[in-house]
């Protein structure tokens, strides 16, 4: 795999990366924003094993591996919440909950 | 060296075009971000009439363009046909729409599902990486129990009363603040795009750090497997089942796959990270029981009763 090839795995991680943030600034549910987090693990993972796979090393990957399990970790705690959240407001609104600013 | 080097930004003195034609890559893709940045600012639902079809066409001929400029070199696009190197478009093309898609489409449930297809899209992209393991544990981890319990909190959560009314709430289908957030998002994404830009203009690659450790491994993992006692539980297991595969026999193989690698490097060179990682999910999952169990009024009661 030359630079070229990498260059281009690098720019489908960065855009779902970019993508990932837009959702997460513009969505106003709760539940999407989370999933908008997830897609930014997507574009990082996709870079950390096309590094991997450029320098013949399969620690990148082995670092995914972290990720997923910390991506598995947030998804719970962050969705327990949500639904907590959910039950005391009743809506998904991030905005209803705009009091937290202080 | 995060951000492109002054002679990459044009001078008062200097015009645009002569820019253009020393800088081509990063000229292309900052149009290509420009476009983009439109496309999707098309595709975001709003009051009235959204052209969603018309930004996705203007996002795929951004993202098109760009790969037939980036492309040009690559032995997929001049003749020689790479399978992976075609597979690579196919996945990016999927997995780039699909994540459009998840942050434009108002109905929350549809937006998990999309999510499902970058995932897949994603772990085609591993497979052509040859990162075999990742891909399916991606698709396993990620599409079967993550996606799963989005969906059951967004059924939960959805609002319940109006659930044959086809509208979707006030804040799915209004974003927060679109033009704002993609500039910022576009903007972070050209950065991003004019590093890798300009480490091929300057004709420089990136630094490879480990030199083809594929031929190498098989040798460290020979000698130190070689030189390594026979435990009796492998003795045992051999004994049982002929085709079971201990380290001894690891060592014989000339060429590991993915999955012996991965497992190599997880367990030989990172077995703290792999405890701390059972730490965590442990205290995530008491976390969550104590999240599940506590009791929360609703606030439209509590200010009924004081």
């Amino acid at each position: 795999m030359d630079s070229m090839m990498l260059t281009h795995y690098l720019i489908i991680g960065a855009i779902l990366f970019c993508m990932g943030l837009i959702g997460f600034i513009t969505r106003r549910n709760l539940i999407i924003m989370f999933l908008c987090t997830e897609m930014m693990f997507q574009g990082v993972s996709l870079s950390l094993v096309a590094f991997s796979r450029y320098h013949g090393n399969v620690t990148g990957q082995t670092f995914v591996i972290f990720v997923l399990t910390i991506a598995a970790a947030e998804a719970a705690l962050a969705l327990g919440l949500v639904v907590l959240l959910f039950r005391r407001k009743r809506t998904l609104d991030a905005n209803a909950w705009s009091s937290l600013k202080g | 060296m995060g951000l492109p080097a002054a002679s990459s930004i044009p001078g008062w003195g200097e015009s645009a075009g002569l820019w253009i034609k020393r800088r081509p890559m990063t000229a292309a893709l900052y149009i290509a971000s420009v476009v983009g940045a439109v496309a999707l600012y098309m595709m975001m639902p709003r009051r009235g009439y959204t052209p969603v079809r018309f930004g996705f066409l203007l996002g795929a001929c951004s993202l098109g363009g760009l790969w037939l400029f980036l492309g040009r070199e690559l032995p997929a696009i001049t003749g020689l046909p790479d399978a992976a190197a075609g597979y690579y478009y196919l996945f990016g093309a999927i997995a780039i729409a699909a994540a459009a898609r998840v942050i434009t489409q108002s109905k929350p449930v549809y937006s998990a599902l999309w999510f499902v297809m970058v995932v897949l899209a994603v772990a085609g992209l591993f497979l052509t990486l040859e990162a075999e393991f990742m891909a399916f544990a991606m698709v396993i981890i990620y599409g079967g129990a993550i996606l799963v319990t989005y969906v059951f909190v967004i059924m939960l959560a959805a609002d319940s009363g109006d659930a044959s009314d086809e509208d979707t709430p006030e804040y799915d289908r209004l974003p927060r603040e679109p033009v704002a957030a993609i500039a910022v998002g576009f903007l972070m994404l050209s950065l991003l795009l004019s590093v890798f830009a300009m480490h091929s203009e300057d004709g420089s690659t990136f630094p490879q750090n480990y030199q083809a450790q594929s031929e190498s491994d098989a040798f460290v993992i020979t000698n130190e497997l070689t030189q390594r006692p026979v435990t009796e539980l492998e003795a045992k297991i051999k004994a049982r089942n002929p085709d079971a595969v201990m380290p001894a026999d690891l060592a014989k193989k000339d060429k590991l796959d993915n999955i012996e690698k991965v497992g190599l490097d997880l367990f030989k060179s990172h077995p703290l990270g792999l405890e701390l990682a059972g730490v965590i999910l442990l205290v995530a999952i008491i976390g969550a029981v104590v999240i599940a169990k506590k009791r929360v009024e609703d606030d439209a009661l509590i200010q009924e009763e004081g």
